[in-house]
Parts: structure tokens; sequence; C-alpha cells
């Protein structure tokens, strides 16, 4: 019999009792925490799926070839956002091509580095500081040192100096923390088989950080790509209905962009039509939503090969 | 200074002189004068703590990056310490190769986890590097059973394949010494009777060091055995001799099951 080996402490059938009134307890508890955090959880997922769903709704009927390819027209009343599509791209390429070695290099430094010397100590905070530093900062900073300073002017290059500067500090910190999750094992064997501290970096950590650190870079770029105020006074222009054609001289002279002409737009009601506005919001939901899949796309392909 | 302990007849592939290891003051290994055996399968036995790893360890340098670790003494290999001052690390372990506990295998193809090594070592490409990738896959008695997917990842492989490939991996580098940590504590008994088979096998063109808490593996593998404890060597001698006549009592109660 169990029974008899059961404490006195309270009567010997009175176990299951105790044991049946905690069951109905947990239960309960379970379920109230089950419905909050289910509930909360739903709101989160719908508030996103309304907004989404509301500028498809008002953005979508503007959608079509000709407003992808086409630059406005009749003083930006009519026509498409093709400039600012080109525009936005140019940026972001630009600042990826900069930002990459930039970041990657330093969050190889911090990673390598960051635990002895505190400087990178130091480094490390600054960076994480800079990584949360409100857009408008690096906006100003651009427009005081590059275009001001540098005599830039309010260019393309001088656009992608300021998104390099808002992108580094979060592809550093992402760099850092994906070559931080190589398992010490694998370093060791490296290590153990005669390679130098580089050729284990280069060999073994980075390939296996990798899609990591792709992922960061692209996030990083989604980010700035949305972002009006980092070249709201470095590289935008408004009206543009230039055709737009890609030279040495491009370099030199400001851009659109779907930010700027978003921000821009709206300010002016009578000019630019609602309808516009809200497919270029589309638009630019589009790009990054195309960015991030992209993002997911390539983690999950790496990871399937050797992991 | 102890006397080193040496085998009489055998000729020293690798030395430790008066070698003692702390960690941040705690001591880990003290005065350890050991002559390992050329051509022959040394094992390394002792309860938990023993300081049996941080010798292994001490043998190739790989304690170094430990942080707070403080090493006296000297390792010599071919008459000459290994930590002395301007000794290149890589040369070091091109000689000396290591094995984990648990594998490692790089994240890449079975034939780029072997490739790896000679090909930053020795400069080898095409034909060459199939060939010598071939051969150290053969001696680790993995060849048959990888030959037709070598381009799959190694982590692809059951436990005791992948330590063979890490095996494989280490031979690859063409070194003279092999150093093993508990290379079977992670593995079924099946893969652990392949390891110690190849292993026995090794032994004949290499000089094996095994650290093992299984005595009745180091008794089927090893030639010789050191008996270690509160990072000091107990007893040292010919592995047969040990475990029948153990000449100190604290080896006798060790490998009797007394404690440990």
């Amino acid at each position: 019999m169990i029974e008899a080996a059961r404490s006195k402490v309270v009567p010997v059938a009175e176990w299951e009792v105790l044991a049946a009134r905690q069951d109905v307890r947990r239960a309960r508890k379970n379920a109230l925490l089950t419905s909050i955090f289910g509930a909360v959880g739903l709101a989160t997922v719908l508030l996103v799926f309304v907004l989404v769903a509301i500028i498809a709704y008002k953005g979508a009927p503007t959608i079509s070839w000709e407003f992808l390819t086409q630059p406005p027209r009749e003083g930006m009343s009519a026509g498409g956002v093709a400039p600012m599509i080109l525009g936005s791209l140019l940026l972001m390429l630009g600042a990826f091509l900069l930002a990459t070695p930039l970041g990657v290099f330093g969050g190889i430094c911090l990673a390598e580095y960051g635990e002895r010397s505190r400087l990178m100590r130091l480094m490390h905070a600054s960076v994480a500081a800079l990584a949360g530093t409100p857009p408008i900062v690096y906006g100003l900073f651009g427009l005081a040192i590059f275009v001001l300073k540098f005599h830039f002017g309010v260019s393309l290059i001088a656009g992608w100096c300021t998104l390099t500067l808002f992108c580094v500090p979060s592809i550093v910190l992402t760099t850092e923390s994906a070559l931080k999750t190589v398992p010490a094992a694998l370093i060791d064997g490296g290590l153990a088989l005669g390679l130098s501290r580089w050729q284990t970096l280069w060999r073994i950590a980075l390939p296996y950080a990798l899609p990591g650190i792709l992922t960061g870079i692209i996030l990083s770029l989604g980010r700035a790509v949305g972002e009006a105020t980092p070249v709201l006074f470095t590289a935008s222009v408004y009206y543009s209905t230039a055709e737009m054609t890609l030279g040495w001289d491009t370099l030199r002279q400001p851009v659109a962009n779907l930010p700027y002409y978003l921000a821009e737009g709206y300010r002016q009601p009578g000019v630019v039509p609602e309808r516009l506005i809200w497919g270029a919001c589309l638009t630019l939901i589009i790009l990054t939503l195309l960015l991030n899949a992209g993002a997911i796309l390539i983690r999950s392909r790496m990871r399937r090969r050797y992991l | 200074m102890t006397a080193t302990m040496a085998i009489p007849t055998q000729k020293t592939a690798i030395e430790t002189v008066d070698l003692s290891v702390s960690y941040n003051g705690k001591s880990a290994l003290r005065n350890v004068n050991l002559a390992f055996p050329e051509n022959a399968v040394t094992a390394l036995i002792g309860p938990s703590g023993c300081g049996k790893s941080t010798l292994l360890r001490a043998l190739n340098r790989m304690n170094d990056r430990i942080p707070g670790v403080d090493i006296r003494g000297k390792v010599l290999l071919n008459g000459k310490d290994i930590y002395a001052r301007g000794v290149n690390l890589t040369r070091l372990r091109r000689e000396v190769g290591m094995v984990f506990q648990k594998p490692n295998p790089f994240p890449m193809s079975i034939f780029e986890n072997v490739a790896l090594g000679p090909r930053l070592h020795y400069g080898l490409r095409g034909r060459a590097l199939r060939e010598v990738v071939e051969d150290a896959l053969r001696k680790a008695a993995l060849w048959d059973e990888v030959k037709d997917e070598l381009h799959k990842s190694g982590l692809a492989l059951s436990g005791g394949q992948q330590q063979r490939l890490c095996i494989a991996r280490m031979l690859a580098v063409q070194p003279r010494i092999l150093l093993m940590d508990e290379p079977c504590s992670a593995l079924d008994p099946i893969s652990t009777q392949k390891i110690e088979e190849l292993i026995i096998e090794l032994g004949k063109q290499y000089t094996v060091i095994v650290v093992t808490h299984n005595l009745q593996q180091a008794a089927r593998i090893s030639h010789y055995t050191g008996f270690l404890m509160y990072g000091e060597v107990i007893e040292w001698g010919e592995t047969r001799q040990l475990f029948e006549r153990p000449r100190r009592p604290e080896t006798e109660d060790y490998i009797r099951g007394r404690f440990g």
C-alpha cells in the first residue's frame, strides 16, 4: 500500500484531497495567464495587421506599372514615383557598400578584443549608445559635417555618408553578437589544428556567424531606407521631374526618395493628391518587407547548408 | 626537482620538466616530470579535477588562452622548450595534434573539414590535396563510410563518425604526437570500441597520449599509464604493471574502485 509510507503530518486520506485542490488552483491560474497572454499577443498582431491593411487598401489602387516607372507630372499632381524609388535604392546601395565593411570590421574588433581591453569596452558602450541615437541627430550631423564642412552640398554622396553613420552602429552590434554565438569548441578546434587567430576567425568563426551578420546588415538597411530624417538635410530633393540620368554627376546631386516624398508631400495637401501619397506609402512598406523577407531567406538557406 | 619519470628503454617524444599550472592562483598541476615514449599509447588516468586534462592541454599550449592561467616549467619537444619566447604556435600544433572530448567538426563539408589543415599549412591543392584527405580518412577508419558523400556537412555524421572525422582532420596536418582528451566520453559503446581500435592502430605510428576516466579503456588501449591525483603524478609505468601490481597505495585504491 502506498498510504502506509505517506507522512502522518496530515491524515493519510487527506493527501489526495490537498493535491486535488492544488490541481484546481493550478488549472485556474493557467487558464487566466493563457488568456491574458493570448489577448495581448492577438492585439499586437491585429494592430500591425490593421495598419498594413489600411495602407494596402488605400494604396493598392494607385500602384500600377506606370506609377512605379514614371516620374511625377503636372507639378507633382500626377504621374509616378520612379525617381523616388530609384533614389531610395541608390541611397541604400551606397550605404550598404560603405557601412558593411566598417560595421563588420568594427564588430570583429569588439568580439575579438572586447573583453580584455578597457578601450574596447568603452567603444562597445559608445556604439550601443549610437545605435539608440535618434536619426534626426544623424541628419543634423551630416548637414554640419558632410554638406557644409566638407562642401559636399546636399547630394547623394552626403546622404551616403550620413546613412553609413546611421547604419554602422547596429551592424557593429549584430556582427559582434553573431560572432559571440560561435561555439568555443570550434575556435579551440581551429587553434588546435595550428590555425592562426586570424585564420580561425576568417575560416571558421566568420562563416559560422555569416547568416547572423547578413541578417543584421539587411535589417539595418531596411530601417535606413524608411527613415526620412538622416537624408532630410543631406541628400533630398522634393520636386524632381527630370529624367534621371546616372553618371558621376549623380553623386554631387541631391536625389528624391520615398520617405522624404511622403513627409513633404503630406505637408502640402493641395499639391500632391492623397492617392499618390498612399501609393508611395505602400511602395515603401513593400520595399522594406522585401528586404526583411530577403533576410529571413538568406538566414534559413545558409543554416540549412551546413548547420 | 623530482626525478623525471621515464621508461628507460624507450625514446622520448615529448617531456615535461617541473611543469606547474595554476588558474587564478589555484594550483592545478604541480612539478610534473614525465617523459612520454615515442610511438606508443600513453594513458593519463585519475579522479576528476586531478589535472590530467590540464597536463594534456599544456603539451600543445591550449591552456594559454584561459584567463588567469600561470604556467611554469618546461615542455621539451625535440629538445626545445615549447614555452620559450618566440615559439611559433602554428609549427608546434602542426607537430602536436589534438582531439577533444566532444566531437567538434567545423560547419563545412566532410572534405573541407579534412582539407583545411593541409591546404593552409602546406599549400596543397588539387590531386595532392585529395590524396592527403583520402589518406587521413583511411587512417581514421572513416573513408569507407563517407567516400561517396564527401560534400555533405560534417555535422550530418553520427557522433562516433564525427569524432573520427576530427581525428582525420588532425592526421591530415601530419603531426607526430596525438593528444586526445577523453575522446570517447560523449560516444556510445559501439563508437567507443571503434575509436579504441583506432587508437591502438595509431599507436604503432604515432605517439598517442590519451586522457581517460575509463580505467578499463586505459588498460585496453595503452602501453603506458600515468596516474594523477591532486595535480601530481602519483605513479607512472607500463600499463600492465600499474594495473596488476601498483606500487603506491593510492593507485591501488583508485584502480580497485575504492574512490574516484
